[in-house]
Order: structure tokens, then sequence, then C-alpha cells
């Protein structure tokens, strides 16, 4: 059968003529080049896309400065460069070096994996609302997390058990849901039920333990900066790297998803496989980000939200969601190290405080964002 | 534009649909003919939309095969069979501020790669998908700007923009009224004018009478009748399908059969 299959005449290539002039579609650049091997490569690169992420990495890095120089020591933001490569005063070079840095290098991480995680579930889910936060991923992760903060009689590192954690949450949620595919209510009810146990067994788990030891796993139930296990800090690192290239393979396909599956399938795409691949990756992106900051899973709904609102609807805007996310938890542990100084609002709160209005806000606005 | 290939035979092979344990469709065995208008009709429920979902391999058969040009369809990979076959969904849904000729763009997807995003062949299908379905003018204008005819015409142009020599359409005019339907029917008479072989189901056994080349009737997931509408629709046969009577005329302009003094069955 296979053989006869290979006999099906496919479209003939069609050698592209110099002389022919090729317009980049209205909205895009396109590059051309003719390979070693001699076939004819083109690139398009959507300019929207590239000045939103443009904008959005300025924006970042300002964020990123303003981080590093305000604080219960403040710095001149023109201080700030010359202590992060070790030039200036000891103590400013240790505060931005020591204190600040590794916390704001996790924040763009966390905030980063979170808001890419977001994107792809929300794109393969068809549904706003269907983020790793919402549907159980992230209280899967926490739960497993805390049982090993808390000793529960298992030794693993926490991100190896938010991963258990998340991967548990995310087969449950879709195993409720079985046929019922990841389209519809149905598989978001499912996801907030099983959400809600695994966080009433965080809950448990932490009041059955002495004090001291509910203590030591309570920035994992809030979402915090503040105890960031160094180990999970490099794994998350890897893993949003390798996580973004991935996502930049299935960019293509991911793109069609937003059609129906029937769409979708009838243009090529192998839904079914891509599916999965796409559901691995925003549960293991939530699983490391949840390892180093606990549950922020906020940032999933906003991040992507502020990418949509900016970008144009002819691609999934996977980048500008991952910077956007950054920013977003860079301002917002930001504002929660230096609103009440010096009690230290936990990440995970902020978000929630300042994020829940303003998504109502864009989600009941006046429509012009993208779905 | 004319797919370039000899234009390659669907078939199937006493092939079985089911849903969980109901067969909808039971060893059929049907051949559409190539660059003409299949049209399959029948009453609500007799399968005719699940026949062409598993006519594109959305649905798996349970037993039986789908035979393109003799091979079965299920060992193809998802790619080749796209540029083979195009299929247009029943009421498609785009992401919100897709433009026509975006849309129509996305049907280009089959033929195109990684490092091979647009090409000059590219932009020479979609200039010509846009021309045939007669959107130059709404190129650039979203989707949601559209009437419903013009916004089938483009999901249609789409397909077009995939060159396949095989065409499946779910219900295309479904949702239309008559002018936009119309719209629609000169469309894909066109396209099967250019060679292209179209399958559609329609409920609707009078636009089916006018516009196809071939019937096929289906009734509780049987062939009940299958030919040119002309020979095959007969007052028994509206009778079997729809438990309806009517006088069965012949369209003066056409020579296509008219259905008229359509009244519920006499007991």
């Amino acid at each position: 059968m296979k053989s006869s299959a290979s006999d099906l005449p496919t479209s003939a290539f069609v050698p592209e003529r110099r002389s022919q002039s090729i317009a980049a579609p209205p909205g895009y650049w396109r590059i051309a080049w003719i390979s070693p091997r001699g076939n004819a490569c083109s690139l398009l690169i959507e300019r929207r896309g590239v000045a939103v992420s443009a904008g959005l990495g300025v924006a970042l890095v300002c964020a990123c400065v303003l981080y590093l120089s305000l604080g219960s020591m403040a710095l001149a933001p023109s201080a700030v460069l010359p202590a992060l490569f070790g030039r200036g005063e000891m103590i400013s070079v240790f505060t931005v070096q020591e204190l600040r840095l590794p916390r704001l290098v996790a924040a763009c991480l966390t905030g980063a994996a979170f808001a890419l995680a977001g994107v792809l579930m929300q794109t393969l889910a068809r549904n706003r609302l269907a983020t790793p936060g919402i549907i159980g991923i992230d209280n899967g992760a926490t739960a497993f997390a805390v049982a090993s903060v808390v000793g529960m009689g298992v030794s693993l590192a926490p991100p190896a058990m938010a991963l258990a954690g998340a991967a548990t949450a995310a087969a449950l949620t879709f195993g409720l849901v079985a046929g019922g595919g990841t389209q519809g209510y149905r598989f978001i009810v499912a996801g907030i039920g099983v959400g809600a146990v695994f966080g009433a067994v965080t809950q448990l788990m932490l009041a059955r333990v002495a004090i001291d030891t509910a203590n030591a796993a309570y920035p994992w139930t809030v979402g915090s900066l503040n105890a960031r296990p160094g180990d999970a800090v490099g794994l998350l690192a890897v893993g949003l790297g390798v996580g973004v290239i991935a996502a930049f393979i299935v960019a293509r396909p991911l793109s069609l998803m937003r059609f129906k599956d029937a769409t979708a399938y009838g243009l090529g795409v192998n839904v079914k496989a891509r599916r999965f691949q796409v559901l691995m990756l925003s549960v293991v992106l939530t699983a490391l980000a949840v390892a180093v900051a606990g549950p922020v899973g906020m940032v999933g709904l906003i991040g992507p939200e502020i990418a949509r609102s900016l970008s144009s609807s002819r691609q999934v805007p996977l980048v500008a969601s991952l910077l956007a996310g950054a920013l977003v938890m860079v301002l917002a542990d930001l504002a929660g190290r230096t609103l009440l100084a010096p009690i230290e609002i936990p990440v995970g709160i902020v978000t929630a405080v300042i994020g829940g209005p303003w998504l109502l806000w864009i989600l009941m606005r006046p429509q012009r964002s993208h779905a | 534009m004319t797919p370039a290939e000899p234009s390659p035979t669907l078939t199937t092979e006493s092939l079985a649909l089911s849903y969980g344990p109901r067969r909808v469709i039971d060893s059929l065995g049907v051949s559409l003919p190539s660059g003409q208008v299949t049209a399959i009709v029948g009453p609500n429920g007799c399968g005719k939309s699940t026949l062409l979902s598993g006519l594109a391999r959305l649905h798996k058969p349970e037993s039986g095969a789908v035979l393109l040009n003799g091979a079965d369809i299920q060992n193809l990979p998802a790619r080749t069979l796209a540029t083979q076959l195009a299929l247009l969904p029943q009421e498609a849904v785009a992401p919100e501020g897709l433009t026509v000729s975006e849309l129509i763009r996305f049907g280009r997807q089959p033929h195109q790669g990684w490092l091979r995003q647009w090409s000059a062949e590219d932009q020479r299908v979609v200039e010509h998908a846009l021309a045939a379905a007669g959107l130059e003018a709404l190129a650039e204008r979203p989707l949601e700007a559209l009437s419903g005819g013009q916004r089938q015409r483009a999901w249609i142009a789409m397909t077009i923009a995939q060159q396949t020599p095989l065409l499946l359409l779910d219900e295309p005019t479904s949702a239309l009224d008559l002018g936009h339907q119309i719209e629609v029917f000169e469309l894909v008479r066109h396209l099967a004018c250019h060679g292209r072989t179209v399958v559609m189901v329609l409920h609707d056994l009078a636009s089916a009478c006018r516009y196809a080349d071939h019937l096929i009737a289906l009734c509780d997931g049987q062939i009940v009748a299958q030919g040119a509408p002309a020979e095959v629709v007969t007052p028994e046969l509206v009778r079997t399908l729809y438990q309806v009577d009517c006088t069965l005329m012949i369209d003066p302009d056409t020579g296509s059969p008219l259905l008229a003094n359509v009244r519920r069955a006499s007991p």
C-alpha cells in the first residue's frame, strides 16, 4: 500500500524565474535566496509581528533596568549598567548582581514560560479561557511540589515533582473529557474541577504539617519569586530554550489549528499528533515555571491577551506572548517588592490583584482583539 | 487553472462508517466521476455528511476503504492527501480579523514549507483563486465584513488555492439566501468546467438536480439511486427519500428535472 501511495502525482515543482517579480503579501517582508542545492527558498516575515515584538522587547528592557534600580536601596538607572558589569560601588554591584539580577532572570523566564504555555493551550483549545492556570495544571504541579517540600514521603526535587503533577492534572483533565476533544466548555469545566481538587489537596497537606514546614511551602501556594530553587531556574532556562524552538517548529500548523479541526486536517495538518505535541509543550513549560515561582497562572492569561490585542490575526503571536509574559512578571514582581516595602507582596497576588480587573476590562471593552 | 495531473479517481470499497455503536454508512461502494459535479443527497440523518468526512479521511472507516487512485487514503501522509483533496467543512469558521486574501493564502499551506513560504507559484495561484471566485475587489477586506455568499466564495477560493484535483464541499449553501446560493453554485460549475472533480453534500434536491452532473441518493446509509439527475430522479425516488409526493417536470431551459407541487405523501 505504501508504495502505491508514492505513485500519486504530486504537484510539479515550478522553479522560480528570476525575471518574475514576486511581491510579498500585504504586511509581510519576503526574503528569498537560492540554497546551495539550488532550491528556491523564501521566508515571510510579518511586519506587524516584528514591530510588536520590538516594542515589547524595548519595554521589557526598560522594565528590567527599573527592576534592577528600584528597591530598598535605590540606584540611579545610570548606575545600574556599570554595576551589572561589576563597576561602581561595591554595595551597588552586590545589590544588582547578587540580589536583584537572579530574581530578575527568574521573573523573565517564568513570565515567558507561563505566557508561552498559555498561548499554546489557548490555541489548542480554541478558547481564550483555556490556559494551564485555569484548567488546573498549575494547581497539579503545585500540589506535587508542595508534597515534596512538606516531605510526604517523597524526596524528588520540586521540578520533577511539578512535572509529575502537571502531567497528572493534564492527564486527568483530558481523560475526563475523553472523546469530547479539547474544544468547548466541557474541557474547561473538567479542568477547573481538577484544579480545585489539587488546590484542596495542597491546603490539606499544609494543614497537616508543622507550621514551620508549612511556612517553607507557602511561596509555592501563592506564587512568589522569593524562594526560587537555583537548580529549578537553570532547568527552566534550558526548558524554555528548547520550548521556544519547538514552538517555532509547530508555529505554522499551529496557525491552522485556530480553524476547525476539519479545516486544519484538510490543509494537511496531522491534527491529532500536533495537538499532543503542543499539549506536552504547554504542560512541560508550565511545570518548569511552577517549580520556580509557584502558580502564577494569571500571567498565562494576561501575556497572550496583551500580545493578541497588539498583533494581527495572521498568525499565533508566540514571540509577542512570551515577551509580554516576561514584561508582566517583571513589572508585577517589581510592584510586589516596592509598593508596600519592606513588606513584600508575592508576585502571584500582585498579578491577581492587578491582572484580574485589567483582564476584565480587556474582555469587556468593545471587540477589536482577535480570539 | 486546471490541475496539471490527470484527474485522480476517488472510490469507496464496501465502506462502513460508525459513530460509536451506530453504523451510519454500511458496505457502500461509490465511484465519483472525474471532472464532474457529484451531489450527495438524502434525508436528514441519512449519513451524507458522514460519507463526505469518510471520503476526506476525517472519519476512520470501521471496515472497507476509501481509495484514491486505488491507494487506501488511510496510508497517505496528511500533507500528500491535502495536495490531492480539499475539503470545505460545514459552517467553517476563521480566526477573527482575517482578510480574504489571508484566508486564501492558507490554502497554499500543503505546498509550502519552513523554507518555502512564498513562491511565484503561490502568488500566481492565490491571484487566480481570487479572480476565479470574483473576489479581487474584496481581497483586503476582513471576512466578517463580507456577505454570506462572498464569505462562502472566499472559503471556496481557499480550496481553489490548494490546487487539488478533488474538492469536497459539505452543504456549501446551507445558510445562504437564493442569490448567494446561485453565486456559489455557479462558482462550483466553473470549477468543474476547468477539470476539477467536485463532490458536494446538499440537502436541497432541486439545486442538486440543477447543478450536479451525477447524483448519489442516500437513505439510511445505503445508496438508493445514483446517476445523472435526469435519469435517476423520479417521483418514486423523491417519495423514498423524503416521504413527499411531487409532480416531476423538465426544465425547458436546462433539461434538468424540476420538482413541482411537492406535498406530504398520501398514505
